[in-house]
């Protein structure tokens, strides 16, 4: 346990990670009306929402119950918000879901 | 304001609640004081990259190879920015903050939501934020001060992320109702799952952004309708 060592950890790490979310703000401020950058600001989130949903899903493993679960929750999240759009109820319904499957309530 | 900013986040509390007290916990075995894992919360503020460093810590890595992992972890956060140019208002402490919290989550709900009817938008999202650090925050803290004697079982609860992201990708959807984005980011995320599975979100947003950039050049329709 060395303290020096862990506050110049947590000094690098949090240097590097505002590095990512910094650039874009740097090199395209003011120019946020360039046609380019509008059709790139409108069509990365449905982009990157798709490839977030995936890569939450790539990790469930699909051949125990947990895989059925996660189908289960998923189901009812999408119903839900399909039924009534409100993004809080469906995420709290598909979530007690999940957990009531995983820690087996009934 | 206040109240609107903490009922669009809440969702996000529950998805950082669980995925703090892990981190909390894993924490806490390396032997440091439980207000370190707050601190990495209140500095570092990247789940992903928190939990990697619990590993880097015990294994005692150098700065060059820590600063260097950390930045290709997080490097997906590099186009987020470009949804958000116009919606951070004027340089200043404020912005540099909404920079600073844009993650992945946070980052979803604002390219999709609409703030409330005369809410100013850099101070809505500056309550989103720090209402989203918050939550991670609480989550770090509990998780490596009192982890093991929680006795609220949170398992599943991560499920709220996953949750977040579908609904939101609905949304999107509504908003969009064009397929090509949602086609390419599927055929993306099938070449990135085959080829780089251990860094699957980088190449598949790099690999969508690039080939929706490419269509948009070469094919007259989409240049058209896009």
């Amino acid at each position: 346990m060395n303290i020096e060592y862990l506050v110049i950890v947590i000094a690098v790490m949090s240097v590097a990670t505002f590095a990512t979310r910094l650039p874009p703000f740097l090199l395209f401020s003011g120019r946020g009306q360039h046609p380019l950058l509008q059709f790139i600001a409108k069509y990365t989130p449905p982009m990157v929402m798709t490839i977030l949903v995936i890569y939450m899903l790539k990790s469930v493993d699909y051949l125990s119950a947990e895989g059925l679960y996660a189908a289960i929750a998923l189901i009812v999240t999408i119903g839900i918000h399909l039924w009534r759009r409100n993004a809080l109820l469906s995420i709290v319904a598909g979530t007690i879901t999940f957990m009531a499957l995983v820690q087996g309530w009934f | 304001m206040i109240r609107a900013a903490l009922k669009i986040t809440l969702p996000i509390f529950f998805g950082y609640l669980p995925l703090g007290i892990a981190f909390g916990l894993l924490f806490q075995e390396l032997g440091y004081p439980w207000y370190f894992a707050t601190l990495m919360g209140v500095c570092i503020y990247a789940g992903a990259a928190q939990f990697m460093s619990v590993g880097l810590l015990s294994a005692g890595a150098g700065f060059v190879e820590i600063a260097i992992a950390t930045f290709f972890l997080n490097s997906r956060h590099i186009f987020y920015g470009l949804a958000l140019l116009n919606s951070f208002g004027d340089w200043g402490l404020r912005k540099l903050y909404l920079i600073f919290g844009l993650t992945d989550e946070v980052y979803s709900l604002m390219s999709t939501i609409e703030v409330p009817q005369g809410a100013d938008k850099p101070q809505f999202y500056f309550l989103m934020t720090i209402f989203s650090q918050s939550y991670w925050i609480f989550g770090c803290t509990l998780g490596a001060w009192a982890g093991t004697k929680l006795v609220f079982n949170t398992q599943g609860m991560e499920f709220a992320a996953t949750a977040l992201f579908a609904v939101l990708l609905i949304e999107q959807w509504i908003k969009v109702r064009r397929p090509l984005p949602f086609i390419i980011a599927l055929i993306a995320s099938a070449i990135a799952l085959l080829l780089f599975a251990q860094h699957m979100l980088l190449f598949a947003i790099s690999l969508s952004l690039i080939m929706m950039i490419l269509l948009r050049s070469t094919n007259q329709k989409v240049r058209n309708e896009y």
